[in-house]
């Protein structure tokens, strides 16, 4: 346990507004992951997200060239 | 429905310069394959030498080929899904004079030795500016058809293509800052280690976001259309398309194991490339699941057939490069061959097989005819798929034999092959590999054929069908 303790042992103090801008950029995108996971297999989604799906076959009609 | 007008003669004609650029980039491939085998065919002339015509070689085939396949499958998809005209047909010409000047300038300057010395971004200061216009006209383009669009929702192909554009853009800039010293010569604004990891960041996103997501744009695309079903899951492809932008940009340093870069930044890239098989996977999955319930259609279907082994290909090299990129197998395998086998079986196998797919298929819809000949589209496959399969068989095993040979030693530790001994072990695969090549370029010169012949065909069926009118 001690050293797992020892090894994600961070000097906050140490840290430069370069390490602070990517520290939040990555959470962030990582935050923004799970969620994007959580909406497109919240079963709730899943109508909306698969009628999408026929959009290529949608313009079949509308077939004519310039 | 309302009917729309679309713009496709743009689109025609860099349909046409796409298969002329297969032919000529993967010519000069092979001639440069032939130079490694047998070196006499330098025949002492600088301008032809190997270091020379290779990056005339990966700007052919990367942006004169692939360029062009993703500006004629781009302004082509994105007005069908959308419904609607192109924002700016004239932007859309520049854009494709402005691309194929770039090119011509890319063939003069290469072969003299005018160059930056940054891999896939060699090209001087002057046309690294005129890229950057012209790159912006496309995207601009394309962003507003998809904003004019009549559609409500944004197709998953337009997310691709929008993807690619913003990221190509952000690295295209950054990679190529430089100081110009004169009007063919600048030094870039990195230098040392952080020249290196600009370098691979780019380089491994050139891959990423233009190799990989705008070819997957035409993938959601183009295998749809040709398998006349829609998407397996379009829910997977929402998720391919998110995890593919935010975990792509962290593989660069994975190119850097083992050099003065940070230990952690390779293990960042190498972790984050073992996590990115999982949508890589999903998306080839979810592309040849597609045909679930149909598979009979690849029976026939010649076009269908380049599209499902282009994504055979791509789950096989999206699971070959995260291997690649962790320490222990990097540490046998980097600057072997191994890596020339990798990219090819991504760019031949993936790049240039859904390229041909989604080409047909326009070809097909833009001159509203059938190939002049179904046979010759089969024997390009056929010629795609085993001249592949022989450059990447024989890349690998030169790559881990060179691997071996490097890392031997005796009981003195002394090493046990020279450097030259293991040039010289490498002949009869460097010779089997201009085989493969030879036999992928004749596929394309087969299609070129095949290509002219039904553009001719159907003009002559459109002058009798107007005869026949007016009689």
């Amino acid at each position: 346990m001690s050293n797992l303790r020892e090894y994600f042992q961070t000097n906050w103090a140490a840290m430069t507004l370069h390490d602070w801008i990517g520290l939040i950029l990555t959470v962030g995108a990582f935050l923004a992951m799970v969620w994007i996971y959580s909406y497109v297999f919240n079963p709730k989604n899943k109508e909306r997200l698969e009628s999408q799906r026929n959009i290529p076959f949608d313009e079949e009609n509308t077939d004519s060239e310039k | 429905m309302e009917e729309t007008k679309y713009n496709f003669d743009v689109v025609r004609w860099f349909a046409i310069m796409a298969v002329v650029y297969l032919v000529v980039g993967t010519l000069v491939g092979t001639y440069i394959a032939s130079e490694l085998a047998w070196p006499f065919l330098n025949f002492d002339i600088a301008e032809i030498t190997f270091g020379r015509l290779r990056p005339l070689h990966t700007n052919a085939v990367i942006f004169a080929f692939g360029g062009c396949t993703l500006f004629a499958t781009g302004f082509y998809s994105v007005q069908r899904t959308g419904s609607t005209s192109l924002w700016s047909p004239k932007m859309a010409w520049f854009t494709f004079w402005g691309w194929n000047l770039i090119i011509v300038a890319a063939v003069i300057t290469l072969p003299l030795g005018i160059t930056q010395s940054k891999e896939y971004a060699e090209l001087e200061w002057p046309i690294d500016l005129a890229i950057a216009v012209v790159w912006l006209s496309f995207g601009l383009n394309f962003i507003m058809t998809v904003a004019k669009r009549k559609t409500s929702h944004i197709y998953v192909s337009n997310w691709f293509f929008m993807g690619m554009f913003v990221m190509i853009t952000y690295l295209h800039v950054v990679n190529s800052l430089a100081i110009p010293v004169s009007l063919f010569k600048s030094y870039s604004v990195f230098s040392g280690v952080q020249d290196a990891m600009i370098q691979w960041w780019w380089g491994h996103n050139a891959v990423g976001f233009y190799l990989t997501a705008g070819f997957l744009g035409i993938m959601y695309y183009f295998v749809p259309k040709q398998a006349n079903r829609p998407v397996f899951s379009y829910r997977l492809s929402v998720l391919h398309f998110w995890a593919l932008m935010f975990g792509y940009v962290w593989l660069g340093a994975h190119h850097l194991q083992y050099t003065a870069l940070p230990d952690w930044t390779g293990s960042l890239g190498a972790a984050v490339s073992l996590a990115m098989i999982i949508p890589s996977w999903g998306g080839a999955i979810n592309g040849m699941m597609t045909l679930s319930g149909a598979w009979d259609k690849l029976r026939e279907d010649y076009i269908l057939r380049f599209m499902i082994m282009s994504l055979a290909f791509y789950a096989m090299s999206t699971f070959e490069g995260p291997v690649m990129s962790s320490k222990t197998v990097n540490a046998l395998s980097h600057y072997t061959d191994w890596t020339v086998g990798h990219v090819h079986s991504g760019a031949l196998g993936w790049v240039a097989m859904v390229s041909a797919g989604a080409l047909y298929h326009l070809v097909e819809k833009l001159w509203n005819t059938k190939m002049y000949s179904a046979k010759l589209v089969n024997v390009h496959f056929w010629t795609s798929t085993i001249g592949t399969v022989v450059y990447i068989t024989a890349m690998w095993v030169s790559g881990i034999m060179q691997g071996l040979m490097w890392r031997d030693y005796d009981e003195f530790g002394t090493l046990t092959y020279t450097f030259a001994e293991s040039v010289a072990a490498m002949h009869p695969y460097y010779a089997m590999r201009a085989i493969g090549g030879m036999i992928f370029w004749l596929g394309g010169a087969i299609m070129l054929f095949n290509v002219i012949m039904t553009i001719r065909q159907a003009s002559a069926q459109r002058s009798s069908s107007a005869a026949a009118a007016t009689a």
